[in-house]
C-alpha cells in the first residue's frame, strides 16, 4: 500500500522553516517576468509554488555548470581526483525535472560510473510537486508522459484544496516528515480528494503534438535527409541555450587549469553544447557538424532516437525549456509536427 | 630562471584596462611574483628602455606614428599581447571610420587639423603580428590572468568562440530579450563570464563578434521582437568598426 502523508496548507511555512533549519533548502525563486531559478531559502514566502519550468533544470545541482575533479602538482608529480559534493534538499521539483534527473542517473550509472556524479546525486533529496495544470503552450509532457511521476523522488506533495497529499517514496523522505513533525495521517476523503485531482488532470492534459509517443523514434530515424533541418539551418544561432537549459544534456568539456604558481592547478569539467561552432572539431580544424542544420538534427536525435536505442528511454521530458528559451523561437512541438507532416 | 620581463604600452584609449590590472588586488602580488615589470605608465617612471620579453598593448592604432612606434615594440618584444577592445578589436575608436577621415579631423581639430596626422582606426593586428588577444572593454581580470599564464607558458590561448548567452545561460540570467531589452549576447564572442549582464546590463559587443555570426538568423530575431535594424547597427557599431574602411568623402 502506498504511504500518504497530509500537510496543512497552514503549515506550509513551519514546514520550509523546520526543514530549512536542519538542510541546505533550494526551490523555485521569481526571476523576475517569467523566469524561475531554484535558489536557496530560509521561507516558504520566497518559493514560487507555480512556476513555470526554471531557466536551469536541476540538473545543475547533480552537474555543476563547472566542477572541480581533480588537483595536481607538477614539481611533486602528483594527481589526485577530487569529490566535490554538498547535502541538499530540493524542493518543488515538477514530474518533467523528476523524469529528467531520471535520464541523468541512467548515463552516468553506465560504465564507466561517473563517481562525481553519484557521490552528488546521493547526498541529495528531493520533493517533487505535481503540477494540476499545463505551464504554458511550450509544454508537451503528455506525450512524452511525463506529466505525471514516476518515481525519482523521496517524497511527493500534490496540492489539494485545504492540505497537501504527501506521498512517502523513500526512508529518507519519511525521515524528513519525522524532523519536520507536521505531517498527519491521510484519511480516505485526502485519498479520493486526490484521485479527483488525477482524474481532472486527465482530461487537461492532451498529447501536444501529432505523433504518437511509440512513432517518434521511426519519424526521426527516416528524417536524416529531411527539409525540416535545412529550415532550422535558416534560423539557428547556435547560442547553445536549448541544450544548456534542457534537462537531459550532459555534454561537458574537461579542461586543465594551473593555479598562478605556474605549479600547482586543478582539472575541471564544464557544460559544453553540441551547438557550439567548436564542439565537434578535432584537432587540424576538422568539424563533423560545421553546419547548424546538422547540430540541431544532432540535438533532436539525442533526445528521440540515439537514447532509446541504448536505454529504452527518450531523452526529452517536454519540459518546453528548449522553445521557451530560443530567441529565433526555434520550437520543439513545431519541429515534431513538421517532421510528422513530411511523413504523411 | 630568471623571470621575464613586462613592459605595458597603450595607444589610443581610455587607459581603463590599465586601471584594471592596477587594480589586481591580491592576484598581483601572485603575478608580480612570475613576471618583472620594467615599464607601466600608470603605475611606476621607469622605463624599460627597450629591453623587455613580453608587450602588453592596450589602445588602437590611429595614427602614422603609432605603426611605427608599434612596429618597433614589435621588433623588441618575444610575445605581444594586445589586450582590451581598443587594441583588440579597434573598439570605440573605431566609431572614427564611420565618418570620412578629413570630415572627422576637421570635426575633432577645427582649423588646426592640418596639424594633426591621423588614420582610420586599426586594432593591433591590423598592423603588427599580435600572439595572443584579451578582449573586451575593460579587459575581464580573471581572464586577462589565464592569458598571462598561457604567454608564460608557451601555450596558446583559445578565446571561446560561442556566444556570450552560453555563459549568461550558465549564470541563469533572465534573458534581456524576455524583458524586452536589445543585447549582442547572441552575436558576440564568449570569455567575459557574461559580467555585463550579470549585474543587469545588457552585452554592448566589446568583444567583437564570434566567426559565424549566423546573420540570417540574427535578422529573424530582430523580426521576430520587432527590433528595428538600426538601433542593432547602431549597437554594433560602437565597437566593432575597426574592421572596416572609413567612407570616401563625397
Ligand atoms: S536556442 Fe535556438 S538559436 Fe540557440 S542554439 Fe538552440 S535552436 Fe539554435
Ligand atoms: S528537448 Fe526541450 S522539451 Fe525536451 S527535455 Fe530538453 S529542453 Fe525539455
Amino acid at each position: 500500500m502506498k504511504q500518504f502523508k497530509i500537510l496543512e496548507k497552514k503549515d506550509f511555512p513551519q514546514f520550509i522553516k523546520r526543514l530549512s533549519k536542519k538542510h541546505k533548502v533550494v526551490a523555485p525563486v521569481s526571476r523576475g517576468n517569467k523566469s524561475y531559478a531554484f535558489t536557496q531559502v530560509d521561507s516558504s514566502d520566497q518559493i514560487a509554488m507555480k512556476y513555470i519550468p526554471t531557466i536551469l533544470p536541476p540538473k545543475k545541482y547533480f552537474m555543476p555548470q563547472r566542477e572541480t575533479l581533480a588537483q595536481y602538482n607538477k614539481s611533486k608529480k602528483t594527481f589526485q581526483t577530487v569529490l566535490e559534493f554538498e547535502e541538499l534538499v530540493i524542493f518543488g521539483v515538477h514530474t518533467c525535472d523528476l523524469a529528467g534527473i531520471q535520464c541523468l542517473n541512467i548515463v552516468f550509472s553506465d560504465t564507466p560510473k561517473d563517481i562525481n556524479y553519484i557521490a552528488r546525486k546521493n547526498r541529495i533529496l528531493i520533493i517533487g510537486l505535481e503540477c494540476n495544470d499545463y505551464c504554458d503552450e511550450y509544454a508537451s509532457c503528455k506525450v512524452m508522459d511525463s506529466h505525471h511521476p514516476n518515481g525519482g523522488y523521496d517524497l511527493f506533495f500534490t496540492e489539494l484544496k485545504e492540505s497537501f497529499i504527501v506521498h512517502v517514496n523513500t526512508l529518507e523522505g519519511e525521515g524528513i516528515i519525522e524532523l519536520t513533525g507536521l505531517f498527519k495521517e491521510a484519511t480516505s476523503n485526502h485519498l479520493k480528494e486526490r484521485e479527483g485531482v488525477i482524474a481532472a488532470k486527465k482530461k487537461i492534459f492532451k498529447d501536444e503534438v501529432d505523433v504518437h509517443y511509440k512513432d517518434l523514434k521511426p519519424m526521426f530515424d527516416k528524417s536524416a535527409g529531411s527539409k525540416v533541418w535545412e529550415d532550422l539551418e535558416k534560423r539557428c544561432l547556435s547560442c547553445g541555450n536549448c541544450t544548456n537549459v534542457c534537462p537531459t544534456c550532459y555534454c561537458f568539456d574537461i579542461i586543465d587549469e594551473i593555479n598562478l604558481d605556474l605549479d600547482t592547478g586543478y582539472r575541471i569539467r564544464q557544460w559544453d553544447s553540441c551547438q557550439n561552432e567548436d564542439f565537434a572539431k578535432v584537432a587540424g580544424g576538422e568539424s563533423f557538424r560545421e553546419e547548424r542544420g546538422q547540430r540541431q538534427r544532432h540535438r533532436y536525435m539525442r533526445k528521440f532516437s540515439y537514447p532509446v536505442e541504448r536505454y529504452a528511454r527518450h531523452f526529452c521530458t517536454g519540459c518546453g525549456r528548449c522553445s521557451r528559451t530560443c530567441m529565433a523561437k526555434i520550437n520543439l512541438k513545431e519541429t515534431i509536427n513538421a517532421l510528422a507532416k513530411e511523413n504523411r | 630562471m630568471s623571470k621575464p620581463r613586462v613592459a605595458f604600452f597603450d595607444f589610443a584609449c581610455c587607459e581603463g584596462c590599465q586601471l584594471q590590472v592596477a587594480n589586481f588586488g591580491e592576484a598581483l602580488l601572485d603575478v608580480l611574483k612570475l613576471i618583472d615589470v620594467v615599464e607601466f605608465r600608470e603605475v611606476m617612471s621607469e622605463k624599460s628602455n627597450e629591453k623587455y620579453d613580453i608587450a602588453i598593448v592596450e589602445g588602437s592604432i590611429t595614427t602614422n606614428h603609432d605603426i611605427e612606434r608599434i612596429k618597433k615594440i614589435r621588433n623588441t618584444a618575444k610575445v605581444l599581447i594586445a589586450y582590451g577592445s581598443c587594441a583588440t578589436i579597434g573598439g570605440v575608436n573605431g566609431m572614427k571610420n564611420n565618418f570620412p577621415l578629413e570630415k572627422i579631423k576637421k570635426y575633432v581639430y577645427n582649423k588646426d587639423a592640418n596639424y594633426f596626422d591621423t588614420i582610420a582606426t586599426k586594432a593591433v593586428h591590423q598592423v603588427v603580428k599580435v600572439d595572443y588577444f584579451v578582449h573586451g572593454c575593460p579587459i575581464y581580470q580573471p581572464e586577462f590572468i589565464e592569458v598571462l599564464k598561457s604567454a608564460l607558458r608557451g601555450l596558446p590561448y583559445k578565446v571561446p568562440d560561442y556566444s556570450v548567452c552560453v555563459e549568461c545561460k550558465l549564470n541563469e540570467n533572465e534573458c534581456m530579450y524576455d524583458k524586452g531589452i536589445t543585447c549582442l549576447g547572441p552575436i558576440t564572442r564568449a570569455g567575459c563570464n557574461s559580467w555585463c549582464i550579470n549585474n543587469g546590463n545588457i552585452c554592448y559587443g566589446c568583444r567583437g563578434m564570434v566567426t559565424n555570426p549566423a546573420k540570417n538568423a540574427q535578422m529573424d530575431v530582430l523580426d521576430k521582437y520587432k527590433i528595428p535594424l538600426d538601433w542593432i547597427k547602431n549597437k554594433i557599431n560602437m565597437y566593432n568598426k575597426a574592421g572596416e574602411q572609413a567612407p570616401e568623402e563625397k
